[in-house]
C-alpha cells in the first residue's frame, strides 16, 4: 500500500513535469525562458526542437545526454523527484556503488535523502538484489525501492 | 606649431574623456562589463550581445549611458522585465541609483533556489578527437552547491551554440565560422556534464575552484540569469563558448580584464591559462579523470595473476576471476570490469542485452564480496594549465641539395607531436595556419614555402582493451619542383589516412597509417594529381625529448607524385618555452631526389 501510494506521487511530479513540458516554458534549458514568451525567430524554435522528452522511462543502462533543454535541466523538486532525476541519469553509477557499499552516488543520493552516507552504502549493499531486482529493472523501481528501504530503516 | 595644437587639444581631450569615464557610472568598468560593452577603438562601445531583449534604450547596444538611463528608470516604475535584470539591480544599488526594492520573481526565486549557489569554477574538458568542434577543448563554468551530498548536484553553466543537431555536416562548419549560428547560455546538473565528457566522450575534467566572495557570488548568479536570457552571434575560433566565459567573469570582477586578452582567436586552454594567471583568483585545483583513464589507472595496478583473471571476465566471460585469492583484489577487479563494460556499451561495442547480462554479473559477483577493494584511484594527471602555449614561432638554418637556406615560421595553434607533450592529449596533433618562409641563398630568393591551413593527426594505441582508430587530415599549400621540368611552384594538397598504433611501451609507438592524397596546382602535369600511399613510422616521446621517424610511400596518377619520402624529426626542451629541434627528409622523386636538413629554434608563446 505505502508502495502504490509513493508511485502515485513520484509519477504525479513525473506527469506534472511532462504536461510542463509541453507549455512554451520550457524552452529555457534550465535557465530562464521568461525571455521567449511569445516570441518567434531563431531561438526559441532551436530550443523548442531540441526539447527532450521527460523523465519516467529509462531502463538500466547509460543515459545520453537526456537533460539537456526540458525542466530537469536543473536539480528541482523535493526528495522524490530529486531522487528520480538523480537515478534516472545516474543508474548504472549507483548500481556498482550499491553492490559495492560505497561511492560518490551512494554520498549524493544520502544527501538527497538526508541521511548517513554510511548507513545508505550499508542499506543498498545488503539490499542488492532487492533494489535491483533484474537487468530489466528501470530508475522507477529502483527509486520505489530505495525509498521503501530508506523508510523502513 | 599646427601639430603641437593638435597634440595639446588630444592630450586635454582624452583626459577629459578619462575624466568622464571615471566619474559617470554609465562607463564605469562594472557597468560596462556588465552590459558586455566592449571598446570599439574610436573610444566607441558595443556590446558582444545581440538580442533586443537584453537592451531598454532603443540604442543600447552602442549607447551605455542611454541603457543605464533607461535602466534606472524601469526600477522605479513596476514593468515586469525587472526581473530579467538582477545584476544590473545590485549595481544600482550599490552605486545609490535606485531606493526600490527588487521585486518578487517567481523565476528567479525558482532559480536560486534550485542552484543553492556556494562558488563557482571554472571547468576545462580535454580535446576530443572523435568530433572537430572539439579538437581544442572546452570549457565551462559550474556553479557549486550547498546542497547536502556532493557538487554532482551542482549546475555546470554551458555557453554554446545553438545548432539544431547539424554538428557533422559542412554547414555548420561554414555556419559556425561565419556567426550563422547565436549562441547562448544553458545550465543542466554536474552529473549530467560528467556523464558526458567523463563516461561518454572520456575526456578529463579540471575544475578550477575560483575564489569569489559572496557579494562576487551573488553578482556571478543575478548576471548570470541576465545574460542567460540574451543571445550573441557565435563564431567559433573568436565569440565561442571560452570567450563569452571571460567576458561573464570580467562582469562579476570588472578588474580581471579577461576579455581583454582575446581580441582574436579564443582557444579554451589559453583562456584557463589566462585566468589562472590572475592573483587570487583561482583558490584550488581538482581533476576528474574520464572512464578510460580510471580503467588503464586501475588496470596498471593489477599483478599478472590479476591481469589474467580481469581479463578472462571482460574477454571470455569466465568471471570465476580463477588464481586469485585476495578478496579486496576481486573487488577491484570487478569494479574495473564494470566500468569496462560501461564503457563497451557507450563505444557501440556491445548490444543492450549482452551489456545488461555482463554488468549484471559484474554487480552480482561484485555484492557477494565483504571486503572493500584497496586499489588507489587516479588522483592527479598532467595538468593542461602548464602546457606549452599555442603558438610557435621557429627559427631554423639548412642544406636542400647543398643549397644552404634559412626559414622562419609562425603557427598560431596549437601542438604538434614532436612538441613539450605535458598536459596535452598524448598522441594528438592539431596544427593550424603553420606558415613558412624559407631564404634560399645560392638563389638569393625568399618564398613561401609552406602553408598549412590545417593539420591533425590522432594516434592512440591499441591494446587488449581499447581498440581506437589512429588518422590523419592534412590541407596544406607548398612550394614543389617538378622534377620533370625543373619548375617549381605552389600545389594545393589535401591528404586523409586511418590506421593504428600500437605501443611497445609508455614511450615508443608504432603506427601504421593508410591514405588517399589529391593534388591541384599548375606546376603539375594536367594540374591535379591522385595518389594512394602509407605511412610506417615510429613515434618516441621522453618527456624532454620526442623523435619521430617515417617512411612514406605515394603511388600516383603521375610520375610527379609517386614519391618515396624518409623523415626524421628530433626535438629536445630546454623548458616549457623552448626547444630545439634537427630535422631530416630524404625523398626520391622520378630520378630526382631531394635530400634535405635543417635545425631550429622552436619557441612557443
Amino acid at each position: 500500500m505505502k508502495k502504490l501510494y509513493l508511485a502515485v506521487m513520484l509519477l504525479g511530479g513525473a506527469m506534472m513535469a511532462a504536461s510542463n513540458a509541453g507549455a512554451v516554458d520550457s524552452t529555457g534549458c534550465g535557465l530562464g525562458s521568461m525571455a521567449w514568451r511569445g516570441q518567434s525567430g531563431i531561438g526559441p524554435q532551436v530550443l523548442a526542437a531540441t526539447t527532450n522528452g521527460l523523465f519516467g522511462t529509462q531502463t538500466f543502462g547509460i543515459t545520453f545526454g537526456t537533460s539537456g533543454c526540458d525542466p530537469n535541466g536543473r536539480i528541482t523538486g523535493g526528495t522524490g523527484r530529486m531522487t528520480l532525476a538523480f537515478l534516472e541519469n545516474n543508474m548504472e553509477q549507483y548500481a556498482m556503488d550499491a553492490a559495492a557499499g560505497r561511492g560518490e552516488t551512494i554520498d549524493t543520493l544520502a544527501g538527497i535523502l538526508n541521511m548517513d552516507s554510511e548507513k545508505l552504502g550499508e542499506i543498498s549493499k545488503t539490499n542488492f538484489a532487492y533494489l535491483f531486482a533484474d537487468e530489466n529493472v528501470d530508475a522507477v523501481q529502483v527509486t520505489l525501492n530505495l525509498l521503501e528501504l530508506v523508510q523502513n530503516a | 606649431m599646427m601639430f603641437k595644437n593638435w597634440l595639446f587639444f588630444s592630450v586635454f581631450f582624452f583626459a577629459a574623456a578619462e575624466i568622464q569615464a571615471a566619474e559617470s557610472p554609465a562607463y564605469s568598468p562594472e557597468w560596462l562589463a556588465l552590459g558586455h560593452y566592449r571598446p570599439q577603438g574610436n573610444g566607441q562601445y558595443e556590446s558582444t550581445i545581440d538580442s533586443d531583449n537584453f537592451f531598454l534604450a532603443p540604442d543600447g547596444k552602442e549607447n551605455p549611458e542611454n541603457e543605464l538611463k533607461a535602466t534606472i528608470a524601469l526600477f522605479a516604475g513596476q514593468d515586469e522585465k525587472r526581473c530579467f535584470f538582477p545584476g544590473r539591480y545590485l549595481y544600482l544599488k550599490k552605486h545609490k541609483l535606485t531606493s526600490a526594492d527588487f521585486p518578487k520573481c517567481k523565476e528567479y526565486e525558482q532559480f536560486q533556489k534550485d542552484l543553492q549557489p556556494a562558488g563557482v569554477t571554472l571547468l576545462f574538458t580535454d580535446a576530443y578527437m572523435n568530433n572537430p568542434s572539439s579538437l581544442f577543448g572546452h570549457t565551462l563554468l559550474r556553479i557549486d552547491t550547498a546542497r547536502k551530498g556532493t557538487q554532482l548536484l551542482a549546475h555546470g553553466a554551458n555557453y554554446g551554440a545553438f545548432t539544431a543537431g547539424q554538428e557533422n555536416s559542412v554547414l555548420f562548419a561554414v555556419l559556425g565560422l561565419t556567426g550563422g549560428y547565436y549562441g547562448g547560455f544553458t545550465v543542466k546538473p554536474y552529473y549530467d556534464v560528467i556523464n558526458t565528457y567523463n563516461n561518454i566522450e572520456n575526456r578529463d575534467i579540471w575544475e578550477l575552484n575560483l575564489d569569489f566572495t559572496p557579494e562576487e557570488l551573488d553578482l556571478f548568479v543575478a548576471h548570470l540569469w541576465e545574460v542567460g536570457q540574451a543571445q550573441s552571434r557565435y563564431y567559433f575560433f573568436t565569440r565561442n563558448c571560452s570567450y563569452m566565459l571571460m567576458e561573464t567573469l570580467d562582469a562579476v570582477r570588472p578588474g580581471l580584464h579577461l576579455a581583454d586578452d582575446f581580441p582574436v582567436q579564443a582557444i579554451p586552454l589559453d583562456t584557463v591559462k589566462a585566468v589562472y594567471s590572475r592573483p587570487g583568483l583561482v583558490k584550488g585545483i581538482n581533476y576528474r579523470p574520464s572512464r578510460q583513464a580510471k580503467i588503464k589507472h586501475r588496470y596498471k595496478q593489477m599483478n599478472t595473476k590479476e591481469k589474467e583473471a580481469y581479463l578472462a571476465a571482460i574477454k571470455n566471460q569466465d568471471w570465476t576471476l580463477s588464481g586469485v585469492d585476495d578478496n579486496a583484489a576481486k573487488a577491484d577487479i570487478l569494479e574495473t570490469a564494470y566500468q569496462y563494460v560501461q564503457y563497451q556499451y557507450v563505444a557501440h561495442e556491445l548490444e543492450l542485452s549482452d551489456y545488461r547480462q555482463r554488468s549484471f554479473k559484474a554487480l552480482l559477483a561484485r555484492n557477494k564480496i565483504a571486503e572493500n577493494g584497496k586499489m588507489e584511484e587516479l588522483k592527479d594527471g598532467k595538468n593542461p594549465l602548464f602546457s606549452h602555449n599555442a603558438m610557435r614561432a621557429v627559427f631554423g638554418a639548412g642544406i636542400r641539395n647543398g643549397e644552404a637556406f634559412q626559414e622562419v615560421s609562425y603557427r598560431p595553434a596549437y601542438h604538434s607531436l614532436t612538441d613539450d607533450n605535458y598536459g596535452f592529449l598524448r598522441g594528438a596533433e592539431i596544427n593550424f595556419l603553420n606558415t613558412t618562409f624559407r631564404h634560399y641563398d645560392d638563389s638569393d630568393k625568399t618564398v613561401l614555402q609552406q602553408f598549412d591551413l590545417v593539420g591533425i593527426k590522432s594516434l592512440s594505441p591499441i591494446d587488449a582493451m581499447f581498440k581506437p582508430i589512429s588518422y590523419l587530415i592534412n590541407a596544406d599549400v607548398k612550394r614543389e619542383m617538378n622534377p620533370g621540368t625543373e619548375k617549381e611552384g605552389y600545389t594545393f594538397n589535401l591528404k586523409v589516412g586511418g590506421g593504428s598504433t600500437v605501443a611497445l611501451n609508455e614511450e615508443i609507438w608504432f603506427y601504421f597509417l593508410g591514405s588517399v592524397y589529391a593534388g591541384y596546382g599548375a606546376i603539375l602535369p594536367d594540374n591535379t594529381i591522385g595518389g594512394l600511399g602509407w605511412t610506417a613510422g615510429i613515434f618516441a616521446d621522453y618527456g624532454s625529448w620526442r623523435l619521430i621517424a617515417e617512411a612514406e610511400k605515394v603511388l600516383a596518377t603521375n610520375h610527379f607524385g609517386d614519391k618515396m619520402r624518409y623523415k626524421a624529426e628530433a626535438v629536445y626542451s630546454l623548458n616549457r618555452s623552448n626547444a630545439i629541434a634537427a630535422e631530416y627528409c630524404y625523398e626520391q622523386n622520378y630520378g630526382k631526389d631531394l635530400d634535405e636538413a635543417l635545425v631550429s629554434w622552436r619557441h612557443y608563446f
